[in-house]
């Protein structure tokens, strides 16, 4: 049976496609503006990529900002339920699901059956989410890409003072004023990301095993300031952004046995 | 929404509420054009105490004005703003800078210029309270302004030489209430005032009681228009006879099996003051079949308790039902002391644990599926503990949601947001 | 010379741990400076202020609400990282919400052999919260009695308060020189020595102390004092913000902090009743704003010093969300500005961006050397 699932992030719209519980095809395109012109490209995307059409699309559940917004998808499901069902569907041991993505962080814990035990959300402050490393590498010249790899490199533990992306930005410039290594400032920033991430999951309690999913586990930094801030092993599964789509197109699939 | 188990209506003592609150309002405004004296104070004041002054006494509650400031966006925006150019902080509490914004716009919310209160009187138990009204008095140009410390802990520690200290800032309060106003202080009055609040308050939590029916007949969106009486004028005899109305409406809506929500399916508990501008909340929860069916802070910021001898929580025994005899005015302060520090809502100032296992008791008591925490960044007094509280739910396995909002501020609340992490509860709770 | 207290200040931990093995005493940590710590001396105990550590941490964040102040969250992180492991006991006094906050949870967390909350009154104004105190200070007593196993006697609590004021006298005294127009002393020199009398054996402190007052008279500070700043506010002891402060052509003369002059200004008086006497001491203590009402009597006390001291402008620092202070704010700084001391408002966390910070108090220590136009 073919579904799909459609998460509305905060910079990509991502789409996958299901064949029983195979992914066939994904799909993405920048938010923008129109919610509804990015959902048009990421799902042509996605069905051009597993040659079907539209119609041939058994069920398609949504998740994300901007649920609701689609008329040709059947339900919806929350990230954060998503996220628990595609997570110990990629590593059957995952306990609790860290999802960190443009403007957003949330963590859920789950069973083996994939199914939410507990969740949180975090606090209105982007200073925990994925922008917040954007920002920064502004603020260092240096391509996004970069940012991981750089931090990779660090030789020294700076503290960053600021709490706050405001005055983060601020402290960037002084630390580049006093002539940090770039590479010492990445690992910060990535230390001070993660450690809002990591007060934000505590409230879940930590049990293995971790999985990083959402945009930002792209970044090896971040990975690796996660590692050390949780003192266990994370894993990554591959494309991390698309694990919160993948979930609805599973609940797409047991939504359209019932 | 989901399907309709139980019939439903709407209160017939509704409207009858309504022009009680709109009263209140208006007696205070209008008090000076019948010779009458205003004061303004917290909703956790003694106003019983001012009540010996005369029949013509009417008061101001800050927080259930804050709170009618905050249903009104625009004028909530604006009060905030006056009140942030004066130098305030905006986290300080919401009511407070509601109110105070009120004040140096000089606007009343319910139209006209903000009534000058004749003095200020109230207690302190948060840390705002007694500084809200140090400042309130300033900006009215030197209110003369009256506080009791009510910082004696919590009530199996409420011996004898503590309430003495209650009832000794009282007894000055009282000699202070006669020199600021000109009156003679009436005792008559006073135990009047003292019966008639043991008994409002007391029905409200008989009110509470019958709320763990299923289904339901009171949901706490309803039941925050009701209580707010035992936060304006709880002491007057008007809400005695309100409250009684209400609770044998409320009875006949159990002994019929009426219900506030006819698709209910699961009951959750909240904390904390909602944030007042997003009650629909409320509204997209029910098409889920859920029904918040009250608080601790809606059953007890005003209600009442005791343990019964079932080991329940019960309405508690007024003074006038175990016969005793009111004669003087240190006995009325004793009583009412007694009486007002036995609220469960103040014992949570004190002890994380206590907060935690009374709220427990509520989830056992009224069949509770889950709980909502509003992590209310407009009140600290009523966030104490919340994050512990959550910890104590999820030790007991009851699905908790929390979320973060303020009471009167609607620049921190995020409906959207907000929506999508009630999805997930929803989930939790297996309705979604 | 003040290098002692700075060392007891950074090793806090060590100082006590080593004074437990060396008596074989108690040490108890303490969440608030209306704690009556000449009971704890009496009971033979050493009281020790919890303070944070200033650095980032992650672990408070399931315990305390994201808006309570920075610094109740960095105490309980020390607790939570078990850095006071060796305590034998906690308290508090009743004061603002936050702290208590701290309270609450740690003693839920973090098994302790002794934990006390006292009911400490708000109401510090009324006659009615001397016999009140007196009354809480008894109740206190009898619980030290029972958990020390011993009775506390009149001659224990005199030694007690004796103690106590010889070192509220004695950082008194260190403080007039502060008053000299070249102070043979820093801000942050001051602040290292309150706030280690925070966390050390009294006597010890009180030896220190008298060493540095032998000295202080010959006392020659190879800097300039530029200018005279006071510095008022919550909870204190960011010492990289001061050094950065002194850093700028200017020294912090006198604070108004409950890590500053409100912790020690004022002693015992001593009467037959001790109890009364200690109570009398607290309830007239320069009151924390969550006290400081009907009236606002910290305004008076605050403009004295600002005039013993000829200071020329002020700090005025909060920890973030600290309700009390910032309720206080706007009347503060109105009334120093009247009184023709400028003021400059700062936010604390439990760390500051400094550099920002260095900017901002640049601007304003410039403005004292514009010229005058008129």
């Amino acid at each position: 049976m073919i579904t799909a699932g459609i998460d509305f992030g905060a910079k990509n719209v991502k789409v996958v496609i299901l064949d029983d519980e195979k992914i066939v095809a994904r799909g993405s395109a920048l938010t923008g503006f129109d919610l509804k012109i990015a959902v048009k490209d990421a799902s042509e995307m996605a069905l051009k990529a597993a040659g079907l059409k539209l119609d041939e699309i058994t069920h398609i559940t949504e998740t994300g900002i901007g649920q609701g917004s689609v008329a040709f998808a059947a339900d919806s499901v929350s990230e954060v339920g998503a996220n628990a069902k595609a997570g110990v569907k990629l590593l059957p041991s995952a306990r609790t699901i860290i999802d960190v993505g443009a403007e957003e962080a949330r963590a859920v814990k789950c069973d083996e059956s994939g199914s939410m035990e507990d969740f949180v959300v975090n606090e209105r402050c982007a200073a925990g989410a994925g922008a917040f490393v954007e920002a920064m590498a502004r603020a260092l010249e240096v391509e996004l890409g970069q940012m991981g790899p750089m931090s990779l490199k660090a030789t020294e533990a700076v503290p960053m003072n600021a709490q706050c992306t405001v005055f983060a930005e601020s402290e960037v410039v002084s630390l580049i004023h006093a002539q940090t290594p770039k590479a010492n400032i990445a690992r910060a920033i990535h230390d001070a990301i993660a450690e809002r991430v990591i007060s934000m999951v505590r409230r879940l309690g930590i049990t293995e095993d971790v999985l990083l999913v959402g945009g930002l586990a792209y970044d090896v930094g971040y990975v690796d300031s996660m590692k050390r801030g949780l003192g266990v092993e994370v894993h990554v599964p591959e494309l991390p952004e698309y694990v919160s789509a993948y979930g609805a197109a599973l609940v797409a699939q047991e939504r359209a046995k019932e | 929404m989901t399907e309709m188990k139980y019939q439903t209506k709407p209160l017939d003592i509704w409207n009858e509420g309504k022009a009680l609150r709109q009263q209140y309002y208006e007696n205070y405004a209008k008090a000076h054009e019948k010779g009458g004296i205003r004061w303004a104070g917290g909703a956790w004041a003694y106003s019983a105490v001012p009540a010996g002054l005369g029949d013509d006494v009417w008061s101001l509650t800050g927080e259930p004005y804050g709170a009618s400031v905050a249903f009104n966006k625009e004028f909530a925006a604006r009060c905030q703003e006056a009140i942030e150019a004066k130098g305030f902080a905006r986290d300080l509490c919401a009511y407070l800078r509601n109110y105070l914004g009120s004040v140096v716009l000089d606007e009343y919310v319910f139209g006209g210029k903000f009534p000058k209160p004749d003095f200020m009187w109230t207690t302190h138990i948060c840390c705002s309270h007694a500084k809200w009204y140090q400042i309130a008095s300033d900006l009215e140009g030197g209110v003369p302004y009256f506080c009791i410390d009510v910082s004696t802990g919590l009530i199996e520690d409420f011996n004898e030489r503590r309430r003495e200290y209650v009832v000794n800032q009282l007894l000055d309060g009282i000699d202070w209430l006669e020199q600021t106003t000109g009156r003679d202080y009436d005792d008559q009055k006073l135990i009047q005032a003292v019966y008639n609040e043991c008994e409002a308050t007391s029905l409200w939590a008989e009110i509470c009681a019958l709320n763990r029916t299923i289904p339901a007949p009171l949901d706490e969106k309803t039941m925050y228009s009701l209580y707010v009486f035992g936060t304006i004028i709880k002491h007057r005899p008007e809400i005695v006879d309100f409250y009684r109305k209400l609770r044998d409406e409320v009875q006949e809506r159990v002994d019929n099996k009426i219900a506030a929500v006819g698709n209910e399916q699961r009951r959750v508990i909240t904390d904390t003051q909602p944030p007042w501008g997003f009650l629909e909340i409320f509204r997209y929860l029910e098409t889920f079949g859920v029904v918040s069916v009250g608080s601790l802070y809606t059953f007890s910021l005003i209600g009442a308790w005791e343990v019964k001898d079932d080991g329940t929580w019960g309405p508690r025994t007024t003074p006038q039902e175990q016969g005793i005899d009111i004669t003087t005015r240190k006995q009325a302060l004793e009583v009412l002391a007694d009486w007002t520090h036995a609220r469960p809502e103040w014992q949570h100032f004190y002890s994380a644990q206590k907060k935690s296992d009374m709220m427990l008791r509520i989830v056992r008591e009224w069949k509770v599926d889950g709980v909502m925490l509003h992590y209310n960044r407009g009140c600290e007094g009523l966030s104490l503990n919340i994050a512990e509280n959550r910890l104590a739910f999820k030790d007991a396995g009851i699905p908790v949601l929390p979320f973060e909002g303020n009471m009167g501020d609607e620049r921190e609340f995020d409906l959207e947001r907000t929506k999508k992490a009630v999805d997930s509860f929803l989930e939790l709770l297996g309705v979604k | 010379m003040f290098d002692k207290f700075k060392e007891w200040y950074e090793n806090r931990h060590d100082y006590a741990q080593a004074w437990k093995k060396q008596t074989g005493g108690k040490v108890l940590g303490y969440f608030c400076t209306y704690v009556p710590e000449e009971l704890l001396i009496a009971a033979d105990i050493l009281p020790l202020r919890i303070l944070g550590s200033h650095e980032a941490q992650d672990v408070t964040e399931p315990h305390i609400f994201g808006m309570f102040c920075p610094f109740c969250r960095d105490c309980l992180a020390q607790g939570l990282k078990g850095r006071f492991d060796y305590l034998n006991g906690i308290m508090i006094s009743q004061s603002c919400l936050h702290i208590r906050q701290t309270y609450n949870s740690w003693v839920k967390h973090i098994p302790q052999e002794f934990s006390y909350y006292m009911y400490m009154p708000h109401g510090v104004q009324t006659p009615h919260a001397y016999p009140y105190l007196r009354g809480e200070l008894e109740v206190f007593k009898k619980a030290l009695e029972k958990w020390i196993g011993r009775s506390i006697s009149d001659k224990d609590i005199d030694r007690g308060i004796e103690v106590m004021n010889k070192n509220r006298q004695l950082m008194k005294q260190v403080y007039e020189f502060r008053k000299q127009d070249n102070p043979p002393l820093t801000g942050l020199e001051a602040m290292y020595m309150v706030v280690s009398s925070q966390m050390v054996e009294k006597e010890e402190h009180n030896q220190a102390l008298e060493a540095v007052l032998k000295e202080l008279p010959n006392r020659k500070l190879d800097r300039n004092t530029g200018t005279r700043l006071m510095i008022i506010g919550s909870e204190d002891d960011d010492t990289e913000f001061v050094e950065m402060v002194e850093s700028l052509d200017s020294t912090l003369v006198v604070d108004e902090h409950c890590t500053g002059t409100r912790y020690f200004w004022n002693e015992v008086e001593p009467q037959k009743d001790r109890l009364a006497a200690i109570a009398a001491r607290y309830i007239d203590r320069p009151p924390c704003p969550s006290k400081d009402w009907p009236e606002r009597k910290r305004f008076p006390h605050i403009l004295q010093l600002a005039k013993d001291y000829n200071v020329e402008g002020a700090l005025v620092i909060q920890q973030k969300f600290c309700d009390p202070h910032e309720l206080d704010m706007p009347a503060l700084r109105q009334m120093l500005e009247e009184n023709g001391i400028p003021t400059y408002f700062l936010e604390f966390d439990v760390t500051v961006p400094i550099g920002q910070f260095k900017t901002r108090v640049e601007a304003f220590l410039e403005t004292f050397a514009l010229p005058d136009l008129f």
